[in-house]
């Protein structure tokens, strides 16, 4: 999955490797003293476990108890710490925007059309999450524990209905999904491999939310969901 | 700092890169109001249902169960979709209307490929909001009909909601107003045929047959549709009007001597608003028609989103009550005779010989709609300009059933107020001008039907036609003698089975679940529904009638 998702890792990727080959270089020249690295750099898997939880999808001619299913799923975790003193940082966390299936849940069929477990649509979406971050013990130290709280941010984008949701809402259907501001908290484990090279796991939960309109054959139908995911962080930090 | 610099730079690359990939098509909506013009194309399909399914829907209550036996199990799904077109209101405003488009699917052969299509009329409905491609409303008793008896046996139907209803915007629903009619069925027709190829169910297609049916006011739409398509050189490969007020004025004239049809409160406030606007010569103030008790808030009171029983319940209309008890006085001056007789003629009905008379006496009451000034004005109106269909001593037994010939301005003050009501009917009666079908049709009805005449206005049509080609036009009463030869003896079954179900229905008001009423009160109620029960009957007819085509 993360493989894949690699290979079809966009232009974008390139451009975060060359930002970090050219300045890793350039600090290394620098750092031939003491002083502690300012920036780091971590990729690693991102696997999002969604608490998601939405209202029944209302508007005209919809049944009652029309609801949806988000399948888990596994990403690239691609974040940038930034050192601010010994204890404090921020670090800009993204996973590789993911492509997410959302399944019927609720009625087997709405009339002769199957809906419950049937892939109704899907969206990628874009979500960088800012923490600050506080660091525990001494920045030698061979574990350092975090805490942090932050702002997440979701971008909702290539949102598609598939073949069976556009059969399922009855027509070519749009899916409005408006982006999403919310909290974010996160708590994890630093392990110092080498002076410059980290590994790290994490816990991130964020407060995810959105207005999903399904438009089809000029009608609205609305539901408001809660993705709420909680995100699984395992990386290698590599800092300068 | 430099490097936060680069991979927030980074970051917002991927932002852009991310906000170019937007989301999927959808219906377009058109910007083009002209009549005919599909409004959201692909249309919503509001439902799918297979063969199956949509037995088992109809199969769950005693109802559907009722019409399942009638129609026949479908043969095919249906896919129910939601078409909003642009059409004209009465006064040929610019509106946009919606109805159904109803597609037969599934794998049997009659269910896909060219199919033939089914444009039909409903009936008159008093909810705002009522919508005949939204199956899922179990109060759509219409639209389930014509589904289970048209598209699941693998006809494709076209259906308005009619403008003023649904999403209309127009205000007031131009009732009985034969241009507009078909006007609105004409566009609704182009709107499917535009729609059809780009729906989900595409694999069927229109064959080019046209068939036109219709019940109640939907009977009058369909044959002004007829005439309409007809003149206009339009393909209908066959008609079906059923028990509609065809012969408008001679039906007006029947209620205003004191044959008052049951719905006549209901009708009344529809046709003056209706007329009023298309030709705003009605009234100039709702009290010149309507007694001070009803006359305001009347102009704007149907179709309602009220339901009808409120609206009777908040005293807004009468429930039968169409004229006062007490009767006026006509004076014709100068006549004192044609004054007696026509105060005579309006006199409360009591042939004991009727078996309509106990009905008539409920459209009296002291709680009326229609002032009597009103009531004496339209009974002048009516022996100034005879209608041949006219009921004797009016008009003799035996005369032809012609319109009356009435001028476009009121001759004399004496005619006023309710000249032009009855100028308006005579425009909208479905002989005014004079044609005849050149498509083969069926007019079925049932002579007992209390609430649209069949006498005075399907007779009256059937005489009215009565020198064309042998088998152009038939005449079925459901309610009639079982036809015994040809081409009437196809449906003597549907005859039999209707009758049949009426008796049944009389013994079931009698007996302890349907109330244990008295015979007398068990057979008002059973002709109180002798118009809506004869609908499937006919219904079916008009299928079996098509598929000779």
């Amino acid at each position: 999955m993360i493989l894949s998702n690699i290979r079809k890792l966009p232009a974008t990727l390139a451009l975060i490797a060359a930002s970090w080959a050219c300045c890793a270089g350039a600090n290394a020249d620098a750092s031939a003293g003491d002083a502690v690295p300012n920036n780091d750099f971590r990729l690693g898997s991102y696997t999002v476990f969604y608490r998601a939880s939405s209202d029944d999808l209302s508007g005209p001619y919809v049944p009652s108890g029309v609801n949806f299913h988000i399948d888990n799923l596994e990403t690239l975790y691609i974040g940038y710490v930034r050192r601010l003193s010994a204890h404090f940082s921020a670090e800009l966390a993204i996973g590789y925007p993911p492509l997410t299936k959302t399944y019927g849940a609720g009625p087997a069929t709405l009339g002769s059309v199957p809906y419950n477990g049937q892939a109704i649509s899907t969206a990628r979406w874009l979500a960088p999450t800012g923490f600050l971050e506080y660091n525990f013990f001494a920045e030698d130290a061979v574990l350092r524990p975090f805490i942090g709280v932050g702002v997440n941010y979701t971008n909702f984008y290539d949102r598609r209905s598939t073949e069976a949701g556009d059969a399922a809402s009855g027509g070519p259907t749009r899916i409005e999904l408006p982006p999403s501001v919310g909290p974010a908290v996160t708590a994890g484990l630093a392990y110092r491999i080498a002076p410059r090279w980290h590994a790290y796991a994490s816990y991130s939960a964020s407060k995810v939310n959105t207005r999903l309109t399904a438009i089809t054959g000029g009608v609205d139908r609305t539901s408001h969901i809660e993705f709420n995911p909680q995100v699984l962080v395992v990386s290698i930090g590599y800092a300068f | 700092m430099d490097n936060f610099f680069k991979a927030v730079v980074a970051a917002a690359a991927i932002s852009l890169v991310s906000a170019c990939g937007s989301s999927t098509t959808t219906s377009s909506v058109s910007s083009s109001t002209a009549r005919g013009t599909l409004a959201v194309d692909p249309p919503l399909r509001i439902a799918s249902l297979d063969a199956a399914t949509f037995a088992a829907q109809l199969g769950a209550t005693a109802t559907g169960t009722e019409l399942l036996a009638l129609t026949n199990a479908p043969v095919c799904g249906v896919d129910f979709y939601y078409v909003k077109f642009w059409t004209v209101g009465g006064a040929n405003e610019t509106t946009e209307s919606s109805g159904a488009l109803m597609v037969p699917t599934g794998a049997a052969p009659s269910c896909s490929g060219p199919r033939p299509i089914v444009l039909y009329a409903h009936g008159t409905d008093t909810d705002k909001a009522t919508n005949i491609a939204d199956i899922t409303n179990s109060s759509n008793t219409e639209g389930a009909l014509i589904a289970a008896a048209f598209a699941a046996q693998g006809y494709i139907v076209v259906a308005p909601n009619y403008a003023g209803y649904d999403i209309s915007t127009l205000g007031y629903h131009p009732y009985l107003n034969a241009v507009q009619n078909a006007d609105e069925m004409t566009d609704i027709l182009t709107a499917a045929r535009t729609a059809l190829p780009n729906t989900l169910s595409s694999a069927t297609s229109d064959n080019g047959k046209l068939f036109i049916t219709g019940y109640s006011e939907g009977g009058y739409v369909a044959m002004a549709t007829q005439r309409a398509l007809e003149a206009a050189g339009k393909t209908v490969t066959a008609a079906a009007p059923m028990s509609g007020p065809y012969a408008l004025e001679a039906f007006g004239d029947t209620i205003f001597l004191g044959g008052v049809d049951l719905g006549a409160t209901v009708f009344s406030p529809l046709l003056t608003t209706s007329y009023q606007h298309a030709y705003g010569n009605i009234y100039s103030a709702t009290t010149d028609v309507f007694s001070s008790q009803y006359a305001s808030g009347i102009a704007t009171l149907l179709p309602s989103t009220m339901p009808i029983d409120t609206i009777f319940a908040e005293g807004l209309l009468p429930e039968t009550a169409l004229f006062d008890s007490t009767t006026p006085t006509v004076t014709v001056p100068g006549n004192a005779a044609l004054s007696a007789e026509l105060t005579a003629a309006l006199a409360v009905p009591s042939n004991p010989a009727d078996p309509f008379t106990p009905l008539f006496q409920l459209g009296f009451g002291t709680a009326y709609l229609i002032n009597n000034d009103y009531r004496a004005s339209y009974a002048i109106n009516v022996v100034n300009f005879i209608d041949g269909a006219d009921p004797a001593p009016l008009s003799p037994v035996g005369s032809p059933p012609t319109l009356a010939t009435i001028p476009s301005a009121i001759p004399s003050p004496s005619l006023a107020p309710a000249f032009y009501l009855r100028q308006a009917f005579n425009t909208n009666d479905l002989r005014n001008p004079a044609w005849a079908p050149s498509a083969p049709t069926l007019l079925c009805g049932g002579d007992a039907d209390p609430t649209v005449f069949f006498s005075v206005n399907t007779g009256t049509m059937a005489a009215f036609w009565s020198d064309l080609p042998q088998g152009l036009v038939s005449v079925l009463d459901i309610n009639g003698t079982p036809a015994t030869s040809a081409p009437l003896d196809a449906f003597a079954p549907l005859q039999v089975a209707f009758q049949a179900s009426q008796a049944a229905l009389l013994l079931y008001y009698q007996s302890a679940a349907g109330g244990g009423l008295s015979p007398a009160a068990a057979e008002a109620a059973v002709v109180q529904g002798t118009h809506t029960a004869e609908a499937p009957f006919c219904t079916v007819a008009a299928r079996s009638f098509f598929s000779q085509f």
